[in-house]
């Protein structure tokens, strides 16, 4: 893990901060490889979650809703982690109709995320290019 | 010696968080990772490692199918981040249970569960009496440490990061888990009767059906722990 800076990385405010200080301990040149890799990752898996939702496979749709939780876990998302969560739960009880709007809530959700992810990235690479 | 694992992941950022982990600890040395059930299956006819890192939702089979495959009996630490599975886990006997994305500090707590080894940061023997032995707890709330008295406790709810405890006169929630409250309770008191409750027996009212009811608090009985439940209640 690399050394500390006196002048210490502060993450989004939407992010939970003090869960990614004990994830990446100070490591922020780790942490801009994880964001990275976020982004890299996510368009598949959530290409995946669009097919399944068409599809109307909701066991499939809960399944790889479960695996973009576990991605946004990673860049301090812990709150859409919840709603991943919930709506996982939900695609065992309900209909892809009755999901309709819970669904959209989560596609906006989503992007708002990625978006936040994509600064970011962004940001971290600067700030371990002025180490 | 390090141990040997092989990590059977399909999300490639959980796993590099393991390897990261393990190269870091010095204590753990892996042999692979896989990103489904086959795959690890096939290295284990041939391979023995000491370790499984298993996650348990992956295309196609599950952890728990791995499990029920195995020709030998290596030590398992479940990764996910669903912890409903944590149940399920016990009744597997898996040595530990990682909730996904989990700190190097938690990582390393499981690896010296698995070796035997004293928890980080603690003495090779604790002068502390078992934690039986004491009739307290102190729990984290209201950022404060709460001394609270096992006695008083009328049950525990699982909230997912968080747990409910609930006395006759305040509830406060701490963050922790249900399973390390289980740990820290010990006794012969407490018993988990479903997999987000766990309840002071002495202090059951009564009983209807599958609901066991608590100075009014209804408290479901999962199926699983039915049995033993009227084991400890000698109802059998």
């Amino acid at each position: 893990m690399n050394e500390l800076r006196s002048d210490q990385f502060t993450f989004h405010e939407r992010l939970n901060a003090t869960f990614l200080a004990e994830l990446f301990e100070g490591d922020t040149i780790y942490a801009e490889t994880v964001f990275e890799d976020f982004l890299r990752d996510l368009p598949t898996y959530w290409e995946r979650v669009q097919t399944s939702y068409q599809h109307k496979n909701l066991p499939l749709l809960g399944t790889n809703i479960h695996t973009c939780k576990t991605l946004f876990g990673y860049v301090g998302f812990t709150d859409l982690q919840e709603l991943c969560q919930e709506f996982e739960n939900k695609c065992a009880i309900y209909t892809a109709e009755e999901l309709q709007t819970d669904f959209a809530t989560l596609v906006r959700k989503k992007q708002e995320a990625q978006h936040i992810i994509e600064n970011e990235y962004k940001r971290l690479k600067r700030y371990n290019e002025g180490a | 010696m390090k141990t040997t694992c092989i990590i059977v992941e399909d999300i490639q950022i959980a796993a590099d968080f393991l390897k990261k982990f393990c190269e870091k600890s010095g204590l753990v040395e892996v042999k692979g990772h896989f990103l489904n059930v086959p795959d690890a299956l096939v290295f284990l006819d041939e391979h023995k490692p000491d370790l499984i890192f298993l996650d348990v939702e992956m295309p196609g089979a599950n952890g728990f199918q791995l499990l029920d495959s195995l020709t030998y009996s290596p030590k398992i630490i479940l990764t996910t981040s669903k912890t409903e599975y944590a149940f399920d886990a016990f009744q597997y006997n898996v040595n530990d249970y990682l909730k996904k994305p989990f700190t190097y500090k938690r990582f390393l707590e499981s690896i010296h569960k698995v070796q035997g080894l004293p928890a980080p940061g603690t003495g090779p023997t604790p002068a502390t009496p078992p934690p039986s032995d004491i009739d307290f707890l102190f729990i984290r709330a209201d950022d404060k440490l709460v001394r609270l008295k096992k006695e008083d406790i009328l049950f525990m709810e699982s909230m997912r990061d968080y747990v409910k405890f609930v006395t006759p006169g305040k509830t406060y929630v701490t963050y922790s888990t249900l399973k390390s409250m289980e740990e820290k309770l010990g006794g012969p008191s407490f018993i988990k009767v479903h997999r987000s409750y766990i309840i002071n027996i002495n202090k059951i009212d009564d009983i209807r059906g599958n609901t066991i009811y608590v100075q009014g608090n209804a408290i479901p009985v999962g199926k699983g722990h039915k049995e033993e439940l009227a084991a400890r209640l000698n109802l059998q």
